[in-house]
């Protein structure tokens, strides 16, 4: 049995006219691996095999073998199905369509099937979802998770056709995306991912495939709690600012929000399995008389309809300005986060369309916020398109010829937090 | 006043009480002890008006958010003549005023305000202590028929010093030992005594003759008669309100100031602690809000009304204010 728990960190204390409450909510789910065996998974696989995926011919080989070694990571009696999309999607296995219970015969079956998979045509990704959405609907099981692995744009359909198949597979299961080689856009495949509420990365290397797909489908299996939404109330006259997924990824959640009444909205956060997540919440509120209390948000868990556990986000007005001024922890290394991400792509954006005035500074004050928080990992994709020469002052110098891998895997990623260090941990 | 055309009831069972009555006919209730929660408390959303329902365990309203005063905030003793409130305000944690109030007999009150000093230890305990031990003296004095009221509450206020010293502390770093402010008054027909240690006052209140009976213990009021600096200079300083004489361990002299004096005219006695004076220290302007008040207005009622305003005006400090109403000579 999974069990949640959800720790708000803020300073409550707000100045006599103030309104802006900020919290970030760590909601951490454990106990799921004793709970994973008895709970129903579904799997799908989607193989972009379009005609480029053999230019060179290095990454579909990599895919077929990347495929085989995720399918060989499916637990036994987990539902799944393998298919490869081009301008249409074909069901590769099972052939005659809908999901198999993973066993060894299944899985040296499908391992078979996708070793023979041929390349040729475009590339219609909302085609292939569509065709994975059939395969869930006919399941029961909880957890609903697909791959996309691709290499192109989504050229031989509409932006409105693809849009509408995303809204019609929304809520039915989560799709972590993958570009490999540096054809595809990172634009696109975000777009995808965060209406599935997946991940989206660029594998460069064709040989890196196997090692993702493995660590994607072992992420995806150890899931014991599907359909899990963070239920929010806030009080009359309140707005909330802005939801957001913070750690380990930045999501903005405020768009997803399913009115429940007037005053509580359910934000879907699709399958937990043992780990923890952190969000930031803000909310206006009315300002209130110096010494009044109010409750400006409560977070709750729904898992299968029911409230599970809650966070309280308070509001109170003081004239000591030691308290109202005192910035949490918490809430100041996220909003550091956040403006790094959006430091990121700006600067890369600017950088595409030659404004290298705005892309320097952008990528200087990434530079700055990254070195602040620690982010080390980032760190090291920025000095991929910038060379730093003051890590302090944000004082970078935009690289001439910058490897388009490196860009993509700058933006991809860029959303990619580090948590807040724990004193004493 | 005309004491008929007040309708009071009982606390606990809501009975009609008569004027005098010193327990509840029906049910036996000593009057004015009884906290006389169902009047604020049951009334739903103080913010917002949602209904009752809508207030959840934590207090706060499931509607507006607002967290909803807590009945221990506000503590009231109603002995029909005198009556008094005690509130936590907006901003304490706790509420480290104590107030004492009974009566003796048919003419005799005895009430004592005490205002645990906030940088002290268990400012609380030594609060309540303190107004507990004098308020026992006085109403012995009274009880015993005591000629002096004026060395009763001299005896009253060494009581409470003792109390207070007795009051157990261990010694904490940067904090203070126990200690109180001390305002009483013991009202025997129409004799009235004032006494007290620190900056809790006691107000006259009686139309344009309304003025303040103490003088405060402070570092402001001593700048103010040396002639250095005016009212509103000294109250402005950072130190206005240092008190220069108080109950305690450390207390440099706790003989208090004493004041009798004889009302001929009808009129209320205001005793307080420095949060209720605080937003409104002129006698001028208290007698303005009692005005206010519809006339025969009853003790309690103009001693929540003048709490309701400090409290609305920050509620920055503890707030205790008691009441006392002085029927004219006729009737008294």
């Amino acid at each position: 049995m999974t069990t949640f728990t959800a720790e708000a960190y803020q300073n409550e204390y707000l100045p006599a006219d103030g309104g802006e409450v900020n919290a970030v909510v760590t909601v951490t789910a454990s106990g799921a691996a004793s709970a994973i065996t008895s709970t129903q998974a579904a799997e799908v696989i989607i193989v972009d095999v379009s005609g480029s995926m053999s230019h060179p011919h290095a990454k579909l080989t990599a895919a077929t073998r990347a495929t085989a070694v995720a399918i060989d990571c499916i637990r036994d009696g987990v539902m799944f199905g393998v298919i490869a999309g081009n301008d249409t999607a074909t069901a590769v296995y099972p052939q005659e369509g809908g999901l198999v219970a993973a066993s060894p015969q299944t899985r040296q079956d499908a391992r078979q099937a996708v070793a023979q998979l041929q390349v040729t045509g475009g590339t219609a990704i909302g085609s292939w979802l569509a065709l994975a959405n059939e395969l869930f609907a006919a399941t029961p099981a909880a957890i609903r998770h697909a791959i996309l692995l691709t290499d192109g744009r989504d050229e031989h359909e509409t932006r409105t056709e693809l849009e509408a198949v995303l809204a019609d597979c929304e809520g039915n299961f989560q799709c972590d995306c993958r570009g490999v080689g540096t054809d595809w856009q990172v634009q696109e495949l975000r777009r995808i991912a965060t209406k599935l509420l997946g991940s989206v990365d660029i594998v460069a290397e064709p040989a890196d495939l196997e090692a993702d797909f493995q660590a994607m489908i072992e992420r995806a299996m150890g899931k014991a709690t599907g359909d899990v939404s963070l239920r929010l109330w806030t009080p009359q006259g309140a707005t909330v600012a802005f939801l957001k997924q913070v750690a380990p990824t930045i999501e903005d959640l405020s768009d997803r929000a399913n009115a429940v009444d007037t005053l509580t909205a359910d934000y879907p956060t699709g399958a937990w399995g043992d780990e923890s997540r952190d969000y930031h919440l803000c909310v206006h509120v009315q300002a209130r008389a110096v010494g009044e209390e109010m409750l400006a948000g409560r977070i709750g868990l729904m898992v299968g309809g029911e409230a599970v556990s809650q966070a309280l986000i308070r509001a109170i007005w003081t004239d000591d300005e030691q308290l109202s001024t005192r910035i949490n922890r918490e809430v100041a290394h996220y909003t550091g986060q956040a403006e790094l991400a959006d430091a990121i792509q700006e600067g890369l954006e600017a950088r595409k369309r030659g404004d290298e005035h705005t892309a320097t500074f952008k990528l200087g004050r990434a530079v700055q916020l990254a070195a602040a928080a620690g982010n080390s990992d980032t760190m090291k994709l920025l000095a991929g398109v910038v060379d730093v020469q003051d890590v302090h002052t944000g004082t970078v110098r935009l690289k001439p010829r910058v490897q388009d891998a490196d860009e993509m895997a700058l933006d991809t990623r860029s959303t990619k937090t580090v948590r807040v260090k724990k004193p004493g941990s | 006043m005309s004491r008929s055309e007040t309708v009071l009831a009982c606390g606990t069972c809501q009975a009609t009480l008569l004027p005098g009555d010193r327990y509840c006919e029906r049910c036996g209730t000593r009057v004015g002890t009884a906290p006389n929660e169902q009047t604020r408390a049951g009334r739903g959303c103080a913010a917002c008006g949602a209904p009752v329902e809508a207030i959840g365990a934590e207090r706060y309203c499931s509607l507006c958010g607002v967290r909803q005063r807590s009945p221990q905030d506000r503590q009231e003793i109603d002995l029909i003549v005198a009556a008094g409130v005690s509130d936590r305000g907006h901003v304490r944690r706790r509420n480290e005023d104590a107030l004492h109030l009974q009566t003796v007999g048919e003419r005799g009150v005895a009430v004592v305000i005490c205002d645990g000093i906030s940088s002290s230890l268990s400012a609380d305990v030594a609060a309540r202590r303190g107004a507990d031990a004098a308020g026992a003296v006085l109403a012995e004095a009274l009880r015993g028929e005591q000629a002096m009221l004026a060395e009763a509450m001299t005896s009253a206020v060494g009581a409470a010093q003792q109390a207070v010293l007795e009051v157990p502390w261990t010694s904490r770093c940067d904090r203070d030992v126990p200690s109180c402010t001390l305002v009483s008054a013991v009202c025997r027909n129409r004799e009235l005594v004032i006494g007290w240690v620190g900056d809790s006052r006691a107000y006259w209140i009686a139309g344009e003759d309304s003025c303040q009976l103490t003088v405060d213990d402070s570092w402001a009021q001593e700048q103010v008669a040396a002639g250095l600096l005016s009212v509103q200079e000294a109250g402005a300083d950072k130190r206005a309100h240092s008190i220069t004489r108080w109950l305690g361990h450390d207390a440099p002299d706790e003989e208090p100031q004493i004041l009798t004096l004889r009302p001929t005219e009808p009129g209320r006695l205001v005793l307080c602690s420095d949060g209720l004076w605080n937003y409104t220290p002129a006698a001028a302007g208290l007698a303005a809000q009692l005005d206010a008040l519809p006339p025969g207005t009853a003790a309690i009622t103009a001693a929540h009304s003048l709490a309701d305003a400090a409290l609305s005006a920050g509620g920055h400090d503890n707030i205790t204010v008691a009441v006392l109403n002085m029927a004219p000579p006729g009737e008294g």
